[in-house]
């Protein structure tokens, strides 16, 4: 029975509800392991007077403190730009960036030690908001531009134009477990790192710089992360440096685990946005032209911070057609920790802007918001509106049946009936409902890291071991590529095992990240099992006409419920189980192992044009969600969502359902209660989970519906699913515009009111556009 | 007197007197037990990650002799406090080598994906059908657990993967019927019998042989407590350590000497005499919050989202009374019901009016021979509505922003007596005298409440902080006292909140 489409458990689960399973923390340790602890700069901006290490030395159990002068290789990486030391020397350029890294024999006696030290910094001023970024014209790459039509002449001659400024706060990964790396130092200078890294080549060649050895010396392993979300595709490596460092220093063993408050105050995060947008539009709410001009808080390196916003830019059509579009975004260099990828990676900052400015245009046309969304949606085959405006098609979609289909499933008329006549009595509540849409794009967009490589072992009892280059973050990819690969051999699912991720086995690989774990790495692994099979075949069909005196036909050969079999022969007995039949294959030299590759093919974007198709394909979906906010306390509970995808055909139901839910919950996490509060001096301030609210069980909404939609016209991709990874998180985005939409019914004016409600909506920012009430320090509540 | 630490772990006889006793007990459980199983997060109670059960002989508990299983959060446990108890961790969950119908139920049901949450979930689900068979049945129909109960007993464990609803769908798939309760995991006889045997016990600890200095100090009466500390006034005492795991964790706390309360039986009592309300400083918020759900269900309603679950199983009100927080959820209803709190020395009780025992922030009338030892707060009478309000960014397991209490007593739609009090926006709770005088006799009307609210408003200068701004909060007091003109129709002490 073939496995893929079958709700099987997490590859992992088992291990999870134990305790068995193992993070980095938790591996026992080697004789002599040291723990490390890193001491970070006490400012957001200057240089290095003094470093003073000498109590930290001679402090009990201290076995090694080290500087940048240490370090063996190069002191700069950066997946983009390499503009980022891991350890400052001269500039520091936010509080907590690394500067000195402490061994000792025990954790506690690192961290007592790590108090110890002092570093004496001349301050100089910080720049720690976009607005502030901008007044000094300080960037971090070159401004990124997509244009289509003649925006100002559909401005000139549109009935109706709005514009405004939309600002989305910045999101803390929140992944459980923090960085955290373990060194193990190996023969003539060797290196096996054990990493939680969404990117074991990046890490590989980061440690390798570091150490100043070449990419070969170095071993990047990652079993499991308890998390991962984009935070720990280039962020792991830092950490992974250190531990490195000390046990290249000290020949033993080093393991670095963050604390969760240090880790949320010096890893990077979402990017906080402030966006300027005018857009053009017809009496039916058609849109007619969009400019909007981007800016990202980048914090102090580039990091991946070009990449995210080359991803806005991407997304800010969203699922409607812009007949004249000029956007641009520029990120913004600060003294904040290097802001990094988190699932959407741009997207959800540029899907908000739109879906924000349709809601408004609903509200100042009197109309449905529905209705106005439906009206600018991509229209399958209609050459007049299926084009992006970076100029790549949008096909094979469903996304006006998931509207209509939504519409009726939700009862959104009757409900939005039913809240208009709550609103108009209630005293004390007020109610909103809005469906948002997603249409988001699945590549890398930059185009060398769409590929994969997987390794393949058959073993000659016809087990089956899988690595590839793909992470296991919980996300469940171990889990789909091991159906896809029991499948292939029509085995069972125990007879497939899936590796520990390692540059041993898969090499030069591209970080887990931009939803294309499965896409590349699956289509990766069938490719080794095609090889495989290939052979397999070719000696089957002489077996099976040996055997049974049948003329040799190699496309008879299948390979189904543990068995090889030849299609003509009906008796079961003919048969051979897959074991013995690897054995015999073994035994006549068959090769049983396969590397596979792939890379991903038709896509190509050419940035100085801003022309190209840089997406394989797009996942779509919508969500209709209610919300009731306190009109006296701004406090909003949510009430209802339906979520529907297309998703294309699912492999595992059960871990793309996880997926959606999970995604679409952190989405409502950023709109909502997630607020990153920073200091005037550039210190976070909601650096733990007591401060710092992502969502809570109890905030889930009591009617929770998550439906997926059929789309036959989708046949591109492995097994024709779809990543499903980032898109749901997007769909949050609706319980924003349903406080938006709620906020309408307040009789606030346009300017002070509804128009004026930022990402999140926390409880204090809706009171603040209900009461419009003095705007607290910008520094102080959005964070810069 | 007893030199050790006494208690059981997945079944095992553990025994400490070493400094050992002053690690969390998560620490315990990883550094020197090796199970790793029970992951550390945020070390602050405030993500479940670390949850564990714990299992003690419990007033309720003691004529059918078993103990009582509750899930706490082990990040902030310290092992001192362990003392008869049984601690059960996710690896000890395990039914004859096969996954318990809880841990079975997570993986069908896809509960878990990066896996670092669950074992905090495995167990505080185990803890909720423990509950079952102790308590009021919160079951749905078909013997399982409905939605509305997973949410509230999961409400003290976060999950960033998954978004909870598969988990939800998991616990609702459990068969309470089939899945046993740790006294069947866990039948040998000789567990219970030794735990409840330490009942009785003073437990003493302090290095064996010079090593620095350190010495605990677990008494079982009161007598012994008091008489302790007396002698050590400089000892930091500990109930339910989640305020004080919290400040040890964060390195602001050196526990070096210290007296432990909660062994001390007599301090968990709860009563009611004479329309007034005596709640004994060691009652876990768990207790007080089964004590009060008929007696003051606004206080109930409040007190269901203070902390979490796991925080309500082992802290106590005593404790939240002493850290003397501002943002104490507890302490505004205590303030407009004029409780008085009884402060206990070798040299006597005395009782002391709530509003005097705060005297600055943090600053509390207790001598440093005293302990808490129990609050009286005098029940609402006939014609008197008592409205609370929490705000916090968080619904569930947040700390407060702004809270707040009105009473008022109505003759018709006249005020007769008011009382307010306030926390968030001052050093301290705040009673608004200037307020009260204001809504006595007036006429309970929108227009009045509205005014009430502007006066309040003036009252305070409430600070910027992570939780909000000093203008948010400003507006806050001022809307809230607004809202419960609405509120105050609906409720009175014995009615339930508004509908939502
Ligand atoms: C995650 C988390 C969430 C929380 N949420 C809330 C919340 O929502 N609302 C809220 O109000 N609080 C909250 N708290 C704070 C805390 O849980 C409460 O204050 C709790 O009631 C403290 O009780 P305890 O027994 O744990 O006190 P402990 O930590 O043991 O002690 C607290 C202080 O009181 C002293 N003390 C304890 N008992 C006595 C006594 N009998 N006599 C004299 N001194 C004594 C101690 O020396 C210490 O200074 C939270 C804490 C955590 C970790
Ligand atoms: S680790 Fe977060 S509650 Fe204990
Ligand atoms: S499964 Fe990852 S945090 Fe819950």
């Amino acid at each position: 029975m073939p496995t893929v489409g079958q709700k099987l458990p997490h590859d992992s689960a088992r291990g999870h509800v134990t305790g068995e399973a193992l993070y980095i923390e938790d591996l026992p340790a080697t004789v002599g392991e040291l723990w490390v602890e890193c001491v970070g700069s006490p400012v957001a901006a200057g240089r290095i007077a003094a470093i003073d290490v000498e109590a930290a030395r001679r402090a009990p159990g201290v076995v090694g403190v080290f500087t940048a002068r240490d370090l063996p290789g190069r002191n700069h990486f950066g997946p983009i730009f390499h503009d980022e030391p891991f350890l400052a020397d001269d500039e520091v350029s936010y509080i907590g960036q690394p500067v000195v890294v402490i061994a000792a024999e025990s954790r506690a006696a690192a961290r007592k030690a790590a108090k110890l030290v002092k570093i004496e910094v001349v301050e100089q001023p910080a720049l720690l908001s976009i607005d502030a970024a901008i007044a000094a014209k300080s960037w971090l790459g070159p401004l990124k531009k997509i244009a289509r039509g003649d925006f100002d002449a559909a401005l000139a001659s549109a009935p109706h134009q709005l514009s405004g400024v939309f600002e989305s706060g910045g999101q803390e990964q929140f992944y459980f477990e923090s960085q955290a790396a373990l060194a193990i130092p190996g023969e003539f200078g060797q290196m096996r790192v054990i990493s939680s890294t969404q990117n074991p080549t990046e890490t590989q060649s980061v440690v390798a710089e570091a150490l100043g050895v070449g990419m070969h010396e170095v071993i990047c392993e990652c079993k499991r992360m308890g998390g991962g979300f984009g935070g720990k595709e280039t962020q792991s490596s830092i950490p992974a440096a250190l531990a490195a460092l000390v046990a290249r220093h000290t020949g033993r063993a080093a393991r670095i685990v963050y604390g969760k408050t240090a880790d949320m105050c010096v890893t990077g995060k979402r990017h906080a946005y402030k966006s300027w947008w005018k857009v053009a539009f017809d009496d039916e709410g058609r849109l007619l032209g969009l400019s909007v001009e981007c800016y990202s808080n980048g914090g102090a390196f580039a990091d991946l911070s070009t990449s995210v916003m080359e991803r806005t830019l991407f997304h800010l059509d969203n699922a409607y057609y812009l007949p004249a579009a000029h956007v641009t975004g520029q990120a913004c260099r600060t003294n904040l920790p290097p802001n990094t990828a988190f699932r959407g990676f741009g997207g959800p900052q540029g899907v908000a802007v739109i879906e924000s400015i349709l809601q408004e245009i609903a509200e100042k046309l009197g109309l449905d918001a529905l209705d106005v969304r439906r009206r600018n949606l991509y229209r399958d085959g209609d050459e007049t509106c299926n084009t992006t405006h970076y100029g790549q098609v949008v096909r094979d979609h469903v996304l006006a049946e998931t509207l209509s289909e939504l519409e009726k499933s939700s009862d959104y008329r009757l409900r939005m009936a039913l809240i208009e006549e709550f609103n108009a009595r209630h005293p004390t509540l007020v109610k909103g409902l809005a469906l948002t849409a997603i249409k988001f794009g699945i590549s890398f967009t930059t185009k060398f890291l769409n590929q994969g490589n997987a390794l393949v072992n058959v073993f000659m009892d016809g087990t089956v071991q899988v690595s590839t280059g793909g992470t296991e973050m919980g996300q469940g990819l171990n889990t789909k590529i091991r159906q896809l690969v029991a499948d292939e051999f029509g085995l069972e699912i125990e007879r497939v095992l899936m590796l520990t991720t390692s540059t041993e086995k898969s090499i030069n690989t591209s970080p887990t990240a931009a939803s294309a774990g499965t896409d590349l790495n699956g289509a990766a692994a069938l490719e080794a099992c095609k090889q495989i099979k290939e052979r397999m075949v070719a000696y089957a069909a002489d077996v099976f006409a040996a055997q049974n005196k049948l003329p040799r036909d190699p496309a008879q050969v299948r390979f189904a419920e543990n068995f090889v079999s030849d299609a003509r022969l009906a008796d079961p007995a003919a048969r051979i189980p897959f074991g013995e039949f690897c054995g015999r294959a073994r035994r006549e030299r068959v090769d049983l192992g396969a590397r596979g590759f792939f890379a991903t093919p038709n896509i190509h974007f050419d940035f100085e044009a801003g022309r190209g198709n840089p997406f394989f394909y797009y996942t779509t979906g919508a969500a209709v969600c209610e919300v009731t906010i306190d009109r006296f306390t701004g406090e909003m509970t949510f009430d209802r969502a339906d979520v529907l995808m297309d998703i294309g055909q699912q492999i595992n139901p059960g871990v793309d359902r996880g997926q959606v839910i999970g995604g679409f919950i952190q989405g409502v996490g950023w709109v909502t209660n997630e607020e990153l509060r920073y200091d005037d001096r550039g210190a976070l301030l909601s650096n733990g989970p007591t401060t710092y609210k992502i969502p809570n069980i109890t905030d889930l909404p009591p009617v929770f519906n998550v439906n997926f939609i059929d789309n036959p016209k989708h046949t591109i991709n492995v097994g024709r699913s779809k990543a499903v990874g980032e898109p749901p998180l997007m769909l949050g985005i609706a319980v924003w515009c349903a406080a938006k939409h709620a906020l309408s019914f307040m009789g606030a004016d346009q300017s002070s009111g509804s128009r004026s409600l930022r990402i999140p909506a926390t409880g204090e920012e809706l009171l603040r556009c209900i009461s419009a009430m003095p705007t607290p320090v910008a520094d102080c509540t959005l964070g810069p | 007197m007893r030199d050790h630490l006494v208690f059981y772990l997945n079944g095992c006889r553990q025994q400490v007197g070493d400094s050992r006793a002053l690690l969390t007990l998560a620490e315990f459980l990883r550094q020197e037990q090796g199970l790793t199983g029970t992951k550390v997060v945020c070390a602050e109670g405030d993500c479940g990650a670390c949850a564990v059960l714990m299992g003690r002989p419990e007033a309720t508990s003691q004529e059918d002799g078993d103990l009582v299983y509750r899930a706490i959060d082990s990040c902030v446990a310290l092992l001192f406090q362990l003392d008869g108890c049984h601690v059960v961790t996710v690896e000890g969950l395990a039914c004859g080598g096969k996954l318990s119908p809880v841990q079975q139920a997570m993986v069908d049901c896809h509960g878990s994906q990066c896996g670092f949450c669950t074992p905090g979930f495995v167990t505080t689900l185990h803890g909720l059908v423990e509950t079952q068979s102790h308590h009021e049945p919160l079951t749905s129909v078909g013997g399982g657990l409905s939605a509305e109960a997973l949410r509230y007993a999961l409400s003290g464990n976060l999950c960033r993967c998954t978004g909870y609803q598969q988990i939800i769908e998991a616990g609702e798939s459990i068969n309470l019927a089939t899945t046993p309760r740790l006294a069947e995991l866990y039948p040998d006889p000789k567990l219970k019998s030794e735990l409840f045997a330490t009942v009785k016990d003073d437990v003493a600890l302090a290095p064996q042989n010079g090593a620095s200095p350190w010495q605990v100090f677990a008494p079982s009466s009161l007598e012994a407590a008091l008489e302790w500390r007396a002698k050590h006034p400089q000892a930091k005492i500990v109930s339910g350590a989640t305020d004080v795991g919290v400040q040890r964790n964060h390195g602001k706390l050196e526990l070096a000497e210290v007296l432990v309360l909660n062994r001390i039986g007599e301090l968990t009592e709860i009563s009611v005499t004479d329309g007034v309300l005596h709640l004994g400083a060691g009652a876990t918020w768990t207790a007080v919050e089964e004590a009060v759900r008929e007696l003051l269900p606004e206080y109930h309603a409040v007190l269901t989202r203070f902390g979490s679950p796991q925080i309500r199983n082992f802290g106590t009100i005593g404790g939240n009374f002493v850290n003397a927080s501002p943002i104490a959820d507890s302490l505004p209803l205590h303030f407009v019901l004029d409780a008085e709190l009884e402060l206990a020395s070798m040299r006597g009780v005395r009782r002391v009016p709530i509003t005097e025992f705060y005297r600055g922030y943090k600053q509390i009338d207790l001598a440093p021979d005293e302990l808490l030892v129990g609050i009286r707060t005098p029940l609402p009478v006939e014609n008197e509505r008592v409205k609370l309000y929490k705000i916090s960014k968080r619904r569930d397991m947040d700390i407060s922003t702004v809270t707040a209490a009105i009473a008022v007593t109505l003759e018709g739609k006249t005020i007769s007596r008011a009382r307010i009090a306030l926390g968030g926006v001052g050093p301290v709770v705040l009673r608004m005298p200037a307020v009260e005088e204001f809504l006595t006799d007036a006429e309970l009307t929108a227009d009045t409440m509205r005014e009430a609210g502007k006066l309040a408003r003036q009252a305070i200068k409430p600070l910027t902080d992570v939780r909000g701004s000093g203008d948010y909060r400003l507006q806050l007091v001022e809307n809230l006292l607004a809202k419960s003109y609405f509120d105050l129709q609906e409720v009175s002490a014995g009615s339930a909140p508004l509908p939502r």
